[in-house]
């Protein structure tokens, strides 16, 4: 029987013009989506390297600056602005913590929306209120705009339902059911072999109109090869789940204006409900605090830590004895006042912080724990980290420059109190960032959507069997 | 060769087929009559397993229908009232896929040669299937039988809406099969044909069958008398 279905089913393809209309609309899908991701990333590229090169002019000027000061030269430029002095680097010449994309960046914008892809921390900036842009919906806030990964999550669902709703409904309405059940054969798995063919020349035009697109578009598919097969392997996974949830509609629900309700139920269950549900229960059970509130409570401490700076340079100096008995000047200035200041409001603010923080990343987690449910939220969130712009990676960016700062910050700490000026010797100890990207698991989302998939199936054909299905056959 | 044996329909509290009881032995072409609603067509579907039969049995070449739904199959034909067929393919193709799926291989000129011997004309072998006429189908659908090398033919109202000339076609395709031992099964409501190609007739009412007779020993008038006493129908005297 499979040797002609599968003749058979190709010149039906053909001649009903499915296959071409098909390739049609996956060429403009994949091309309008790869364009538009790939804009993207070239935007983002594009202002990482203004960033950079922005740091690069002013690293030359700071040299000359430096240069000419050293030589006793006059400047002419403000005096706290004047990198002798290293509260004026730390704050006037910050280094450039950029997240570049990764190669895959233009399969989903993900976050990249949301977030920024480069920082320049200073020395005295608040690692709390850093320009980060707030995360407190990841599941409302996976979901970006007209990429790869939307035509893939949200399209390509919908091109399978229309592809595959009405396989067995069809041939019953156009009376073709009652001779081919009139035939040696099992009508399940008649129906099973002809979603497989359907699955398998989908999956040949979606991989041939993938390839062709980002040929087209420039990407390197070959340099790229591993990270390429993983996002093939991932779409076939997700297109298996859809075209099993078709092969269980055609056989239980009936008529092909049922099917197709079903089909799109299921469609609007499994994309839009559960990843809401997801979200709402995630704002339920760990509902986020006020960051408003958080930054008020920033503002008042800040406040009073202002009030009463001497005491805690007093007491910061008391904890840091190396720099009490470096100075022998025993000057004093606002930096010094407060950077020690700074200090404390890290320590002070650390619960209120960490309160927050903790709350999302519970809400994360319960995501994290109960996204399997939705294969849609699975796939989004897979191809989020293959293009490298999931919510962890930018979580691990801003770890990251965090730590930076706090690293640029305390560079400055001996040159500050040990009133020790910075001269063009020391420009090239200044710290660098250097992003680690977070490893990603092909297996993340592949084998996961097999398993729910084959599970899925193998329940499907053991109720077929057991339930002795006569398709409504006398009833057309 | 085709056996029933107190084969009954239920749904809910109507009966469908009443303790059916037939045997047709090869060669051999049993027409079915009665009003709608008789139980021909429920009879049909039983044999074809497309419904479950509320008791009794009913078998195809000594196999049970029920037991062995899928190898009962591959010994019959049927062809329906209104035989549907791809109307994107051919004939050819379409015999091709429908002989193919029930485990025939054939080379596409004897495929051209069950179409020639079904009576279809050459020039539309490689014509699609959606230009076709009933009779048309009709000669197809024959052609699958003459194909899978059917044993058992199940018929269900074969010539209805069919013009005489291609009734009588398909009367003569049918005493074609008969000759090469098939059983077949008619269910019909045309007395003339019946009284045409059967080698026995049968008249159903209310699910029940009412009369059986050798169709070469009864005449067309004294059936269609006995048809409508069946029936109680009054002749309509003008």
């Amino acid at each position: 029987m499979f040797s002609y279905n599968f003749k058979y089913e190709l010149k039906l393809l053909f001649r009903s013009r499915w296959i071409q209309l098909l390739s049609l609309i996956l060429l403009l899908l994949f091309g309008f989506s790869t364009f538009n991701g790939k804009q993207k990333v070239e935007k983002r590229k594009s202002v990482i390297a203004m960033a950079h090169d922005e740091v690069r002019e002013n690293d030359t000027k700071m040299l000359k600056l430096l240069d000419s000061l050293q030589r006793g030269m006059e400047v002419s430029a403000s005096p706290w602005t004047l990198p002798t002095r290293p509260m004026a680097v730390g704050n006037y010449y910050p280094r450039v913590a950029a997240m570049e994309p990764q190669p895959m960046a233009f399969v989903s914008t993900g976050q990249a929306d949301l977030f920024t892809h480069f920082v320049k921390p200073t020395a005295t900036a608040n690692d709390f209120a850093m320009n980060f842009t707030e995360m407190t919906s990841p599941v409302q806030l996976l979901f970006g705009s007209f990429d790869l990964a939307f035509v893939i999550v949200y399209l390509l669902p919908l091109l399978i339902i229309a592809f595959s709703y009405n396989v067995l409904s069809a041939e019953k309405e156009s009376g073709t059911l009652r001779l081919l059940a009139a035939q040696p054969i099992s009508i399940p798995n008649w129906v099973l072999q002809k979603l497989g063919l359907r699955f398998f020349w989908m999956a040949v035009l979606v991989i041939v109109a993938l390839t062709i697109v980002l040929l087209i578009m420039g990407i390197d598919i070959l340099a790229e090869g591993k990270l390429y097969l993983v996002l093939l392997a991932m779409v076939l996974g997700y297109m298996l789940f859809w075209f099993v949830l078709a092969f269980l509609v055609n056989l239980w629900i009936g008529s092909s204006a049922k099917n197709a309700v079903a089909m799109l139920g299921l469609w609007v269950l499994f994309v839009l409900m559960v990843p809401s549900v997801l979200n709402q229960l995630g704002n339920t059970i760990y509902p986020m605090p006020s960051r408003t509130l958080m930054i008020n409570e920033m503002r008042e401490l800040k406040a009073e830590v202002t009030k009463k700076q001497d005491e805690i340079l007093d007491n910061y100096l008391r904890d840091h004895p190396e720099y009490a008995i470096n100075d022998t000047t025993q000057k004093r200035s606002f930096w010094h006042r407060y950077m020690a200041s700074q200090h404390l409001i890290k320590r002070e603010l650390e619960p209120v912080v960490n309160t927050y923080e903790e709350q999302l990343k519970k809400q994360q987690r319960l995501v994290g724990r109960l996204k399997w449910v939705s294969p849609a939220l699975t796939m989004q969130e897979s191809l989020n980290k293959l293009a490298g712009t999931s919510t962890s990676d930018y979580e691990s960016f801003r770890a990251q420059v965090v730590t930076f700062a706090e690293t640029w910050r305390e560079h400055f700490m001996p040159f500050l109190y040990n009133n020790q000026e910075f001269s063009s010797q020391d420009y090239s100890n200044l710290p660098k960032f250097q992003l680690t990207q977070q490893s990603f698991s092909p297996a993340v989302a592949f084998w996961p959507l097999l398993l729910i998939s084959l599970g899925l199936l193998s329940l499907g054909l053991l109720l077929s069997k057991k339930g002795h299905q006569k398709f409504n056959l006398i009833s057309s | 060769m085709i056996t029933t044996n107190n084969l009954t329909k239920m749904y809910g509290d109507f009966t469908a087929l009443n303790n059916f009881t037939l045997t047709i032995g090869q060669g051999a072409i049993y027409c079915l009559l009665g009003a709608n609603g008789a139980g021909k067509t429920t009879t049909i579907n039983l044999l074809l397993n497309f419904i479950s039969p509320t008791s009794g049995t009913a078998s195809i070449n000594g196999l049970d229908v029920v037991k062995n739904p899928i190898k009962t199959k591959a010994f019959l034909t049927y062809i329906p009232e209104n035989l549907m067929l791809y109307s994107s393919l051919t004939a050819v193709e379409n015999l091709d896929y429908f002989s193919g799926i029930a485990g025939k291989k054939l080379t596409v000129s004897s495929l051209k040669g069950f179409l020639e011997e079904a009576g279809l004309q050459t020039d539309a072998f490689d014509k699609r299937i959606g230009a076709f006429s009933k009779g048309m189908r009709q000669k197809v659908g024959i052609a699958i039988a003459l194909a899978k090398d059917t044993k058992v033919l199940l018929l269900d109202e074969p010539t209805s809406g069919l013009d005489p000339k291609a009734s009588n076609e398909f009367g003569l395709l049918l005493q074609k099969l008969k000759e090469k031992g098939v059983a077949t099964l008619m269910a019909t409501h045309d007395l003339f044909r019946a009284k045409e190609v059967a080698t026995h007739i049968g008249i159903m009412k209310d699910g029940t069958l009412r009369q059986q007779f050798v169709a070469n020993d009864i005449s067309l008038s004294k059936l269609e008398k006995e048809y409508l006493n069946t029936m109680d129908y009054k002749e309509l005297v003008l």
